[in-house]
């Protein structure tokens, strides 16, 4: 390929043509490109490969709109962006759906993080009520005696959103503990 | 590495012989050519109002149906440009409307200002964008129906641009077959609407778009 630039339009209109190994030497000629194009824009390598097949697959099933009189680098980075916009905009949101609530965070910095004066057992009716999330990291942390940072790591979070997670689940139990023994009195 | 090698493995086995999408031109052609056909059987159904002749004597009446008729090409060849995922690399046609619609409110403008003795508002008001609304509804379908064969990546300016030419055809029958001349009016339940309805033209987009 001594002209890289005119070759892809051939090569495209090969692969249009049903041409299986233009079309297989395209999607690899390109998967070369745009692999640096997503390293220079993503932090891991496992986010480049991922988003890569996904951009691949696109142009796969895009390969319709595209017309070899026009320049084949400009279409595929306009799919390339749109799947890295897709892809950062869901990253970000479960970054945000995940972040720690500072208001949170700073009326509960007094308190201990994984110490209650409660025994696990004895609320463990209470814990299983509680959302999803929080129940298994009570469970982890207080039954099976993890650490909030290996907590952390099983569950793919940070410690400090573990933390919290830990605070708002004391929080609603220790509200329906009073709120029994309110009952009681 | 060995991963992509797979996909491109798999990718090429598949049969990659396509139908060719057709030039962007050609397809909003298309559309043009059934929404005139659609609004000249609606108009036939309907009627045309009784004084049209005589309103096209106002120079104001004629710019907007004029301009009206422009916004409905232009987002028409905008909505077919941003149906691809590189506009067709003809980016500034595929931005047009915003300069049609520029056009259109300084037309609108010129009309209130020239409505000097402001003629009486029309008992009814909603009935009229209601009447754009289902007149729009077959154009919206058939519009959002043929975009979702390409492969937008402006999903929602699409949507909300096939939304606004779907409209204009309503807002154009409208024009044509009643009979009312206050502009205050066709302002307020014709246009206003018709932009608020490029909104949802936005959400529509991104959910029917997706691809």
């Amino acid at each position: 390929m001594t002209d890289r630039t005119d070759s892809f339009e051939v090569l495209m209109r090969q692969s249009q043509n049903g041409d299986q190994r233009a079309y297989a030497s395209l999607l690899k000629e390109t998967s070369f490109f745009l692999r640096t194009f997503l390293a220079n824009r993503l932090r891991f390598t496992n986010e480049v490969d991922d988003l890569l097949q996904e951009i691949l697959i696109s142009i796969h099933k895009a390969r319709h709109t595209y017309d070899s009189n026009r320049p084949y680098k400009p279409w595929v980075y306009a799919i390339a962006k749109f799947r890295l916009q897709d892809y950062l905009r869901a990253h970000y949101s479960d970054q945000l759906r995940h972040a720690i609530d500072f208001d949170d965070l700073e009326e509960n910095l007094q308190e201990t993080v994984t110490e209650t004066a409660i025994s696990f057992e004895s609320i463990s009716g209470e814990v299983q009520k509680l959302p999803e999330k929080q129940a298994t990291i009570l469970r982890l942390m207080h039954q099976e005696g993890y650490t909030a940072k290996e907590v952390a790591e099983k569950m793919g979070m940070n410690e400090s959103a573990v933390k919290v997670a830990a605070h708002r689940a004391y929080k609603i139990l220790r509200k329906k503990l009073e709120k029994n023994n309110d009952k009681y009195r | 590495m060995t991963n992509i090698d797979n996909l491109i493995a798999r990718l090429a086995q598949d049969e990659i012989r396509v139908k060719l999408a057709p030039h962007p031109f050609i397809l909003s052609f298309q559309w043009m050519g059934a929404a005139a056909i659609y609004l000249a059987v609606s108009l036939a159904l309907s009627g045309l109002r009784p004084d049209l002749l005589e309103r096209f004597h106002n120079t104001w009446f004629v710019a907007e149906i004029v301009v009206l008729l422009g916004i409905f090409i232009v987002t028409s060849i905008s909505a077919a440009l941003l149906a691809f995922p590189d506009l067709y690399q003809k980016r500034n046609l595929a931005w047009a409307p915003v300069w049609m619609f520029a056009l259109f409110l300084l037309t609108l403008f010129l009309a209130w200002h020239a409505d000097s003795s402001p003629i009486p508002l029309p008992v009814h008001n909603f009935e009229c964008t209601l009447g754009i609304t289902l007149m729009a509804l077959l154009p919206t379908v058939w519009i959002f129906y043929s975009m979702r064969k390409y492969a937008s990546t402006h999903s929602q300016l699409a949507g909300s641009v096939a939304l606004l030419s779907a409209f204009s055809v309503g807002a154009l029958w409208l024009r044509l077959h009643e009979v009312n001349d206050s502009i205050v009016h066709v302002i307020e339940w014709h246009y206003l609407p018709m932009l608020a309805i490029g909104i949802i033209g936005l959400w529509l987009g991104q959910r029917v778009l997706k691809w």
